[in-house]
């Protein structure tokens, strides 16, 4: 049939997470699926840009932020993580699961994505995809 | 302020299966302050909106607009073109808001996007409580500054009543027992005497049993 | 069968007597022999006898009816009233209904809330409360007026109760609301279930204080335990309610046949203890679903045979 489904992800990241600022992994082949976006602080990331992440045909959204007690700004990543659990809930409602959207800190970066990628290949695809191509807004 | 929440999306969705074309019309004031339906919620509603129908293959339309207060004519008039340019107004003000829409613009298809609940105060951050059911008569100085109408489950004017127990409600751990606060206050404020007298049958009058309410300042009236 | 016009309860109290009262929950449905059987349990060995009113905000045959059911077999009820349920002007309408139906005495409660019963999505009503509900009565009967002020073509003589925990929070404030409710006109008050003596004794110590045991019949509750597992539930699960780990412990050693025996003699022991107290003018015996249970005990407390009108 078709090729074999290859999970694409967004991740939205904090600056101060990774050395020079710049989101990395170790697993050179799960990056080649992986759009990034550098943000000031993981408590920057709405609840908008982790669905607007899905519309624009992400199969799976990540937030990284710094570890516990690390956040520059106090509590920017304890924010960041409840504002994920938050629109995970959604994501549910709308039925699209929140199992594709997950929060890690930096550091478990590389299990985290190994682990969102196996979810995303036994849920599938975006649902939304097509729609979301047709509906550019 | 009002307090509100946004309704499920499944509900949203029954609501506006109907329509292609959709006005996604947030409030600047109370319900943006308790998350439910300020500009960032209208946005992130829009967006949650079209996944949710994405979901089944069907296409729908938002447009987003956010006006100071949707209950005052000056602020939703400027709603006007965008209602005009949509099949239905998905309104996320209170309902005092979704009926001054509904009032103001006849012919258009008004749509509640949040369940609106009480008159309340954020008692910490992420929690609103409700403090005041606009009984019309206040006697707020009688019972130290806490209202037994709104926050005794009972609305006892001689509380408590026998199923108060450590400070709590019989209703739900979660709610204090009014009359504890009350009691408690009152004697911090040496003013316990307050409750000794027989307070009688309240006057409904000016609440709401008494029919919908207006208020008329002939001063403001040219 | 109307009742020839005075109440036993109150004959018995202020003539001085102990009084004893036991309590008839009415049938979820129309079946009036289950109110039957339960007044031929209780006749004869009680004074009088409470019928609730939608209790625990669960729909039940109304406790007018039951009332009047427990009058056809000769049985002198005690009406409760929740203010839950009805308005001002229901209430005071089932007062007079119920005076001229030959009814007596009425117990003025605020009642569970509807949220704890059999159909929480009903509204409910708390127009006025269970002290303006005794206070509306008293009016009734002593000036023969309603809550308008509106002479009534007929008034309600009616011996007039209320409820009184003494085992809810605040302990302090229960004795300033008890005076409340005697300064409201309150006749007699029966209190919650004891098995906590030392908090009862204290509660009727307050009241004595207060010069409240002159001006009120206090008749205090009692339910006898049938295993642990009741001890348990109205130790966690029942609002308002004390019972003290030296009663669990005593229901928890043991089962069947012998813990309806223990539950019996914890009853006889807290009632002789009762009976030492001052101020304590009778018992309210509360046998929930256990009707049968109230002779065998009124007669082992050596309060039989009752007076008879």
């Amino acid at each position: 049939m078709g090729s074999k489904f290859e999970p694409k992800i967004h991740v939205f990241y904090c600056v101060n997470a990774f050395d020079q600022g710049v989101f990395s992994t170790h697993d050179s082949k799960n990056a080649a699926r992986i759009q990034s976006v550098k943000m000031p602080c993981s408590s920057t990331i709405k609840d908008i840009f982790m669905l607007k992440a899905f519309e624009c045909s992400a199969d799976g959204v990540m937030v990284v932020g710094c570890p516990a007690g690390k956040c520059k700004r106090v509590d920017g990543n304890v924010r960041a993580a409840k504002r994920v659990a938050w629109v995970q809930k959604l994501l549910d409602e709308i039925g699209m699961s929140g199992k594709r959207l997950v929060y890690t800190a930096s550091g478990e970066t590389d299990a985290a994505l190994t682990l969102l990628l196996k979810g995303l290949v036994e849920l599938g695809p975006n649902p939304v995809k097509p729609i979301a191509q047709a509906n550019p807004e | 302020m009002i307090v509100a929440k946004q309704k499920p999306i499944a509900e949203l969705k029954e609501m506006l299966r109907p329509y292609q074309k959709v006005l996604i019309l947030g409030c600047g004031t109370c319900v943006k302050t308790c998350f439910a339906g300020g500009e960032d919620e209208a946005a992130t509603l829009s967006v949650a909106l079209r996944l949710a129908f994405g979901q089944e293959g069907k296409s729908i339309k938002t447009e987003e607009l956010t006006v100071e207060r949707q209950c005052e004519d000056a602020f939703i008039q400027e709603a006007a073109q965008a209602v005009t340019r949509n099949e239905a107004v998905l309104s996320l003000a209170c309902g005092a808001g979704v009926q001054a829409m509904a009032r103001r613009f006849g012919k258009a298809v008004l749509l509640p996007g949040v369940n609106t609940t009480f008159i309340g105060v954020l008692e910490k951050p992420g929690l609103f409580t409700e403090e005041c059911s606009g009984c019309g008569d206040c006697e707020l100085d009688t019972f130290g500054g806490i209202c037994p109408v709104t926050r005794c489950s009972k609305r006892l004017m001689n509380g408590p009543c026998g199923g108060s127990k450590n400070g709590k409600c019989e209703v739900s751990p979660d709610i204090d027992c009014a009359w504890q606060l009350i009691i408690d206050r009152l004697t911090a404020l040496g003013q316990l005497e307050n409750l000794k007298r027989y307070i009688p049958a309240k006057d409904w009058r000016p609440s709401l049993a008494g029919g919908p309410r207006r208020l008329l300042r002939e001063d403001h009236v040219i | 069968m109307k009742s020839d016009g005075a109440s036993k309860l109150k004959s018995v109290l202020t003539g001085g007597g102990f009084a004893v009262t036991a309590e008839c929950g009415p049938p979820r449905g129309a079946n009036a022999e289950i109110v039957h059987k339960k007044g031929e349990w209780l006749k004869g060995c009680v004074d009088a006898v409470n019928v609730t009113d939608n209790q625990t905000a669960v729909v039940r045959m109304s406790s007018l009816a039951a009332c009047l059911h427990l009058l056809e077999l000769g049985i002198e009820p005690v009406m409760q009233m929740v203010t839950r349920d009805r308005n001002r002007i229901a209430l005071q309408s089932d007062v007079i209904g119920a005076y001229s139906l030959g009814i007596r005495n009425m117990l003025c409660l605020s009642g569970d809330h509807q949220s704890l019963g059999s159909q929480p999505e009903a509204s409910n009503v708390f127009d006025i409360d269970s002290v303006n509900l005794v206070h509306a009565v008293r009016v009734m009967r002593d000036e023969g007026k309603d809550m308008s002020g509106f002479a009534l073509n007929g008034a309600p003589d009616m011996f007039i109760g209320a409820a009184e925990n003494p085992f809810a929070d605040p302990l302090s404030y229960r004795v300033v609301r008890l005076a409340k409710k005697i300064a409201a006109g309150v006749d007699f008050i029966q209190t919650q279930c004891v098995y906590d003596l030392p908090r009862f004794k204290e509660w009727m110590r307050m009241a004595r204080e207060e010069g409240l045991t002159e001006k009120v019949y206090i008749m205090a509750g009692i339910t006898p335990l049938k295993s642990a597992k009741m001890a348990q539930f109205m130790a966690t699960k029942v609002a308002g309610m004390d019972v003290p780990e030296a009663v669990i412990k005593r229901m928890s050693g043991v089962t069947g046949p012998a813990a309806l025996e223990e539950g019996q003699k914890i009853a006889l022991e807290t009632i002789a203890e009762l009976r030492t107290i001052p101020g304590v003018r009778g018992i309210h015996i509360m046998a929930i679903e256990a009707e049968e249970q109230v002779p065998e005990l009124v007669k082992a407390a050596g309060l039989l045979p009752r007076p008879v009108k």
